[in-house]
C-alpha cells in the first residue's frame, strides 16, 4: 500500500498571485511518481483544522489586500504553526508568504501586519519594486539541510534555484535564520544581490516564483525527503525520475536570467 | 505653431517608417510630435466633433473598440481610432496628428475611439475629458508591470475622478471595476444575467469585497471573477444593470445572446466564439445604445464584425486552416481553453511563450492557467517561443502525453512542423503571447497568406 503524506494549502484564494498552484501541483504530481499519496487540505480563514496529519505546509504570495486580509487569521493560528515548525515540520513560503512567516511586514504606509516569527527575520516596504529573472545557488545550505546519518542515500543533483523575482519588501534576516542561498543573479532578500530567502528547521521562505518547484524538481524532492522522514521516521528511497524536462526548463531559465533585463519600478 | 512642427515631424516620421518597412509607424511619430508639443492631444481630440471614448482594462481593448467603431460607422460617422497595441499616450498622438491637417486646426473624423493602456489612464484624463470612458474588466495580467491588481483599479480610479462629466460605463460582473464608482458617480453598468458556469476552477483574481474584505458568494461565476456576486457580510452586490445580455447560446464558431435595456429587447449574434467576446460586443452595444443609435444598425453591424488583430482570427492556407488565438494572462488561456471545449473534437495545438516585455517578464502565469482542461482535447501539440521549455513543463505537469509534443524552438521550423500535423481541411489551433503572435504574423505575411502586418 501506498505511503501517504499530507499537504495543507494555506488560503489558496487571498495567497495565489504568481502561479503557486506550479507548487501544489508538482508535489503532487512527484509523490504520486514516487508512489507516495499526497492529499491536499486547503486551509481557508477560519476554517478548524489542526496540523497534527499534516506533514507539508505551503503558502503563496498575495496582493497587500490579500496579505491583511488573513494576517489575523494566520496569527491566530502561530502557536500551533511554531510548534509543529520545532518538531520538523515541512513549510515552503513564497514572497508574501515568506514575509508573513517572519516577525511583520512594515507597509509603505508604515503599517505593521504583524507576522508568525517562524522566521527571525522583518521586512519593510522598499522604494522600489524588485523585478527579474533570479538564480541561486543553495550549496552552503543545502550541506546543512539534511542530518546526513539519517539519510545516507541522499543527495540532491544540483544546488542551483531559479525563478523570478517581483517584491518591493525587503527581508532582513536576523541570527537565528539562515538564508536559503547565495544570489547569483537577481536582487535577493534586501535587494544588494546577496543573500536570497530564508531557511529554519525545515521551514523554507523566498521570493522565488515561476513556479519555483516544477523547475527546481530537486528542490521540491528535498521537501519530499524532509516530509517523509519527519512521519515515517526512515529515509525515503527516491526513484531517479526522467526529469530531462524539467533539467531543460531550469537550464533555460538560467540562460535567460542570464540575458534578460531586469527592473527596478 | 508648435502643433504645425508636431504634426509635420510626425507625419514624415509615419512615412519615413513605412517607408523603411520599420511597420505600420504607429508610435513613433506621436512620442515626437508629444515632445515637440505637449498638448498636441488635447488640442486636435477637441477638434473631434463628437468627442472621444476610451477604452481601457485587461482584456477585450481591441476588439471591443472594433465593434463599437463599426457600429458608430454603420451610423455614418467617421471613427478614428488607434489600432494593434499603440495604446500608450504617443499611440493615440500618432493617431490623432495621422488624422489631422498640418495646421491641427482641422481633423478628418467625427469621434475618436482609443484604447488606452491602464497605467496611462491618468495621463489621457489630464489631456482630455472623455465623452464616454469603458473599463472592460481587470484581470491579473504583467504583474511584473503594474505590481498589483487593485493598484491597476486606483489607478485608473483617479483617472475618472478627474473627469466627473464623462459618461463612465463599468462591468457589473467584475467586482473590482464595479466598486469603480466610488471616483466617478456618472456611471452606467453592463453585465450578464444568465445561468452559464465555468467549469474552471482556479485562477480567480479578485474573490473578495471590496467594502470589507469579507470571501464574496458567487450565484454563478462565469469566468475567472466575473459573474453574480454577493458579500453575506456587508450586502455589497453586483450592481443592477443599465445594459445586459441573458439567454446565452455558445459555440466554438459563434455567440447569440439576448441584448436588453430599459425596454428594448434584441436579439444579438456575432461571428466570434467565446463568452468574452459576447462580454466586448455588450460594451459596444451598450455604448452605442447609450448614443442613441438605433436597435436595428446595431444588431446589423455588430453581426459582421470579424476578429480584430490574431484574437480567434481565422488565416486559410490552402486547404488548411489556422485559428489564431491570442493569450496573454491566465484567465484568457482559460477563456481560450474553455471556448475550445465547447464542441469535444480533438484538435491539433500550436503553443508559443515569449517573455519579451509586452508578453510580460514573468511566465509563472502559465501555472495558473488550467492547461488540465486541454489534455483531453489535445491531439498533437507543438511548443514554440523563447520559454517553450517552460511551456513544455507546464504540459507535462499538465497530463498531456508528451509522446504527442513537439518542442521546437524557432518560430517559423515550429509553424511548420505544426502544419504538417494536420490534414487537407482541418484546422490549427495557434495560441502565442502577443509578441510571439507578431512573430508569427510576420511569418505569415512574408509568405503571403495575410495581407498585413498591423491593422
Amino acid at each position: 500500500m501506498n505511503k501517504k503524506l499530507t499537504l495543507a494549502h494555506f488560503y489558496p484564494d487571498n495567497m495565489n498571485l504568481y502561479g503557486d498552484l506550479g507548487n501544489i501541483v508538482t508535489l503532487l504530481k512527484r509523490c504520486q511518481w514516487q508512489n507516495i499519496d499526497l492529499e491536499i487540505i486547503e486551509i481557508k480563514k477560519t476554517d478548524k483544522i489542526g496540523l497534527k496529519n499534516v506533514d507539508i505546509i505551503f503558502l503563496g504570495g498575495g496582493q497587500d489586500q490579500g496579505q491583511k486580509i488573513i494576517a489575523d487569521d494566520l496569527l491566530s493560528r502561530a502557536d500551533m504553526i511554531k510548534e509543529e515548525i520545532e518538531k520538523g515540520l515541512v513549510a515552503l513560503t513564497i514572497c508574501g508568504g515568506f514575509q508573513l512567516f517572519g516577525k511583520y511586514f512594515q507597509t509603505a504606509e508604515n503599517e505593521r501586519i504583524p507576522g508568525i516569527s517562524v522566521f527571525d527575520c522583518y521586512t519593510t516596504a522598499g522604494q522600489k519594486r524588485l523585478i527579474g529573472n533570479v538564480i541561486v545557488d543553495t550549496e552552503q545550505s543545502a550541506k546543512e539541510w539534511l542530518p546526513t546519518a539519517e539519510f545516507p542515500h541522499y543527495k540532491p543533483s544540483r544546488t542551483t534555484l531559479v525563478g523570478f523575482e517581483n517584491h518591493s519588501g525587503q527581508t532582513i534576516l536576523g541570527d537565528n535564520c539562515r538564508p536559503l542561498g547565495k544570489i547569483i543573479k537577481g536582487f535577493g532578500n534586501q535587494g544588494d544581490s546577496k543573500h536570497e530567502g530564508g531557511v529554519y528547521k525545515n521551514a523554507f521562505g523566498t521570493y522565488l516564483h515561476g513556479s519555483l518547484l516544477p523547475k527546481n524538481p530537486w528542490f521540491a524532492d528535498h521537501l519530499i525527503a524532509l516530509a517523509y522522514f519527519r512521519r515515517y521516521s526512515v529515509e525515503v528511497m527516491l526513484h531517479e525520475l526522467d526529469d530531462s524536462v524539467e533539467i531543460s526548463a531550469h537550464e533555460a531559465a538560467l540562460l535567460r536570467a542570464e540575458t534578460a533585463k531586469t527592473v527596478s519600478i | 505653431m508648435r502643433i504645425l512642427i508636431a504634426n509635420l515631424i510626425a507625419k514624415i516620421a509615419r512615412m519615413t517608417s513605412r517607408l523603411a518597412k520599420r511597420g505600420g509607424g504607429t508610435t513613433l511619430p506621436g512620442l515626437l510630435a508629444e515632445k515637440i508639443a505637449p498638448n498636441i492631444i488635447t488640442k486636435l481630440a477637441n477638434q473631434l466633433p463628437q468627442g472621444i471614448i476610451l477604452i481601457t482594462g485587461t482584456n477585450g481593448k481591441t476588439t471591443t473598440a472594433r465593434m463599437l467603431a463599426a457600429v458608430l460607422e454603420a451610423n455614418n460617422l467617421k471613427v478614428i481610432y488607434n489600432s494593434s497595441g499603440s495604446n500608450l499616450s504617443r499611440g493615440i498622438a500618432s493617431c490623432l496628428s495621422q488624422n489631422s491637417n498640418l495646421l491641427g486646426t482641422k481633423i478628418n473624423g467625427d469621434i475618436g475611439i482609443f484604447e488606452v493602456d491602464e497605467a496611462t489612464m491618468p495621463e489621457i484624463t489630464k489631456k482630455v475629458t472623455p465623452k464616454i470612458i469603458l473599463v472592460t474588466n481587470l484581470f491579473r495580467d504583467q504583474l511584473d508591470r503594474y505590481g498589483e491588481l487593485n493598484k491597476t483599479a486606483s489607478i485608473i480610479g483617479s483617472a475618472i475622478k478627474r473627469v466627473p462629466e464623462s459618461i463612465v460605463f463599468l462591468n457589473a460582473d467584475d467586482p473590482l471595476v464595479a466598486s469603480l464608482k466610488k471616483y466617478n458617480k456618472n456611471v452606467r453598468y453592463f453585465g450578464i444575467n444568465d445561468h452559464i458556469e465555468t467549469k474552471s476552477n482556479g485562477a480567480i483574481d479578485s474573490k473578495n469585497c471590496l467594502e470589507c474584505d469579507h470571501e464574496l458568494r458567487y450565484e454563478h461565476r462565469y469566468f475567472g471573477h466575473l459573474g453574480t456576486y454577493e458579500c453575506p457580510k456587508c450586502g455589497a452586490k453586483k450592481p443592477k444593470l443599465d445594459y445586459g445580455l441573458s439567454n446565452l447560446r455558445l459555440s466554438v464558431e459563434k455567440s447569440i445572446a439576448n441584448y436588453g435595456f430599459s425596454d428594448h429587447k434584441i436579439l444579438l449574434e456575432i461571428q466570434l466564439p467565446g463568452l468574452y467576446n459576447l462580454y466586448n460586443a455588450l460594451a459596444a452595444c451598450a455604448i452605442a445604445s447609450e448614443m442613441r443609435i438605433k436597435d436595428t444598425t446595431i444588431q446589423d453591424s455588430i453581426k459582421k464584425v470579424t476578429a480584430a488583430f490574431g484574437r480567434m482570427e481565422s488565416v486559410e492556407v490552402g486547404t488548411k486552416k489556422l485559428f489564431l488565438l491570442l493569450v496573454k494572462n491566465p484567465t484568457g488561456f482559460t477563456q481560450v481553453i474553455e471556448t475550445l471545449s465547447y464542441d469535444n473534437k480533438p484538435k491539433s495545438l500550436f503553443l508559443l511563450l515569449n517573455d519579451k516585455f509586452a508578453d510580460g517578464t514573468d511566465i509563472s502565469w502559465i501555472w495558473d492557467a488550467e492547461l488540465e482542461l486541454l489534455n483531453k482535447l489535445a491531439d498533437r501539440v507543438v511548443v514554440s517561443g523563447i520559454r517553450a521549455e517552460d511551456l513544455l513543463l507546464r504540459l507535462k505537469y499538465a497530463d498531456f502525453d508528451l509522446g504527442n509534443v513537439m518542442i521546437e524552438k524557432n518560430v517559423e521550423q515550429a509553424l511548420d512542423l505544426a502544419f504538417a500535423n494536420i490534414q487537407e481541411g482541418e484546422t490549427l489551433y495557434v495560441m502565442p503571447t502577443y509578441t510571439a503572435m507578431l512573430e508569427l504574423r510576420k511569418i505569415l505575411y512574408n509568405r503571403s497568406l495575410v495581407k498585413g502586418l498591423v491593422e
